[in-house]
């Protein structure tokens, strides 16, 4: 590791192969948008396969949609955008050296990450509960139509992916406090808050395209 | 990367997003969010999709720009982070550009090679004997019943795989072209558009003749043919059959030699190289060729 993230509160030694702090900071950062390509592209290959499937199969994916409840879309849209409201707000507070107001946002961050699981958890439970699942175990009586189950596949995966992204964010926004705490991010070293904070941000960014493709334009 | 930018910030290097603007962005994120759902409630038909998607855009790009900070960033940030839709665009665009060109490649299987015409064993093929109902249910049973059972009920192995389903030939119901005779004969001439009921063409025409026999009788009751069904597909029923109204093109011993050669020049492999799904029809055809000619 040498001096590299080796942190007392106020004096912050960047790594010995930067120039500057800022540079390392600014390295970090493209790294981080670089990564949320990659992370672009893998989700985009799920919208690819869900556009296509619903040109091919406009009335099946019409009638599908309509077994979402879209109050609980709208709901959960409102939690995650509210959650990165709160989670800017983490990352201004840390830059502006304001520790607890920083520890407060980012808690209410992860709190919202809950809500928002538990309301996927309820929309979820619903569906197994009915016998709505993607493909062969698609048994939903009231609406069996040929190509309902491939939305549900599409559905269950796309929201499932996302919902593995938000856990791993609640994960990396838990382990920034604990870092916040320690005093290891501070002030001079806030690189892990923004860049999580990027993370989170992103998570959103998918649900934004998510909700009116599946819940609202079907 | 640039060493000398947003000094618009008391604090250092960096440029804090003031509270202020924050706010702005997530009441226009809650207003924006509120006009999607309440659009979904207004019928502009495929416009609800543009619009939908355009209000989903500029909640992304205010994400990205303030929450995230790109437009305060260095550009190079943005040329990457926009590369990674430039590459999601080519690849929509090359996917349904496949999907709208396809065309019926894999909903029609034409033929790629015609059989051999033999002479017409039958003088008037059109006029059902019992002889040719029961050489119609030897070509059916190799031919027909992996999609359509052996029954003929549409429920052969391979018809869940299916959609629209096989025909159930029990029944009245759902025919494309009709059950008459000449009707069935002129779907196992020409498939059916846009279903999975391939062109038979390649059969020959005896064996079509006496399946289209074989079919109509197993329905609820059989149909017959007058003149005028008759003469819609080309058969004049005063004169007796030409033998095929299928023109030959490669000799079937010469395609065998061909395919061997072929499959011997690979690496000693047992495939047939290329194009193995139209190969594999040929095959079945094949089969049926050199079955109807070992046919009495």
């Amino acid at each position: 590791m040498g001096n590299h993230g080796q942190v007392t509160p106020g004096t912050y030694h960047h790594g010995h192969h930067w120039k500057n702090a800022h540079e390392e900071f600014e390295g970090a950062k493209q790294g981080m948008w670089v990564f949320l390509v990659t992370e672009v592209l893998m989700v985009g290959a799920l919208f690819v396969g869900y556009i296509i499937f619903r040109a091919m199969y406009p009335e099946a994916f019409h009638e599908a949609h309509k077994l979402l409840n879209p109050k609980l879309g709208l709901l959960n849209t409102f939690v995650l955008i509210t959650s990165s409201w709160t989670m800017v707000l983490g990352v201004s507070s840390i830059q502006r050296g304001q520790v607890s107001r920083c520890l407060a946002y980012l808690m209410t961050t992860v709190g919202f990450g809950f809500v928002f699981l538990i309301v996927k958890y309820f929309e979820y439970s619903h569906k197994i509960h009915e016998g709505i699942l993607p493909g062969g175990l698609y048994t939903y009586k009231e609406l069996a139509m040929d190509k309902v189950p491939l939305f549900f596949s599409l559905y269950f995966m796309m929201t499932g992916v996302h919902a593995f992204h938000v856990i791993l964010g609640m994960g990396l926004i838990t382990w920034v406090m604990l870092r916040v705490k320690r005093g290891e991010v501070s002030k001079q070293f806030f690189t892990p808050v923004e860049l999580v904070g990027f993370y989170w941000h992103f998570v959103d960014l998918v649900w934004i395209f998510l909700f009116p493709l599946l819940y609202l334009l079907g | 990367m640039a060493n000398d930018h947003n000094h618009d910030s008391s604090h250092g290097h960096h440029y804090i997003l003031p509270d202020g603007v924050a706010f702005k962005a997530f009441a226009a994120l809650l207003v924006l969010t509120v006009i999607t759902f309440a659009l979904s409630f207004v019928h502009l038909g495929s416009l609800n999709y543009v619009v939908g998607m355009l209000v989903a855009c500029v909640k992304a790009t205010i994400v990205v720009g303030v929450f995230m900070n790109l437009r305060k960033d260095d550009p190079s940030n943005t040329v990457i982070f926009a590369s990674g839709f430039v590459f999601l665009a080519i690849f929509v665009v090359l996917t349904s550009t496949d999907l709208l060109f396809r065309g019926n490649v894999y909903t029609n299987n034409k033929p790629i090679f015609k059989a051999i015409a033999g002479p017409s064993k039958f003088k008037k093929p059109w006029e059902p004997t019992p002889e040719l109902v029961a050489h119609g249910k030897d070509v059916f049973s190799q031919q027909c019943v992996s999609c359509h059972g052996a029954a003929g009920e549409g429920n052969g192995p391979a018809a869940a795989a299916l959609n629209p389903h096989p025909r159930n030939f029990t029944q009245d119901a759902g025919w494309k072209n009709g059950r008459k005779p000449s009707q069935i004969f002129k779907t196992l001439k020409e498939g059916i558009a846009g279903g999975a009921m391939a062109s038979f063409a390649t059969l020959p025409m005896d064996d079509r003749w006496a399946l289209s026999h074989y079919v109509a009788s197993i329905g609820p009751n059989i149909l017959k043919d007058e003149t005028a069904d008759l003469a819609k597909i080309g058969v004049d029923p005063t004169k007796d059959s030409a033998g095929s109204d299928a023109a030959p093109s490669v000799p079937v011993e010469w395609a065998m030699k061909k395919l061997v050669q072929e499959a011997g020049a690979g690496s000693g492999k047992q495939v047939v190289p290329g194009a193995s799904d139209s190969l594999m029809h040929y095959g079945d055809r094949l089969d049926a060729a050199t079955f109807s000619k070992q046919k009495p």
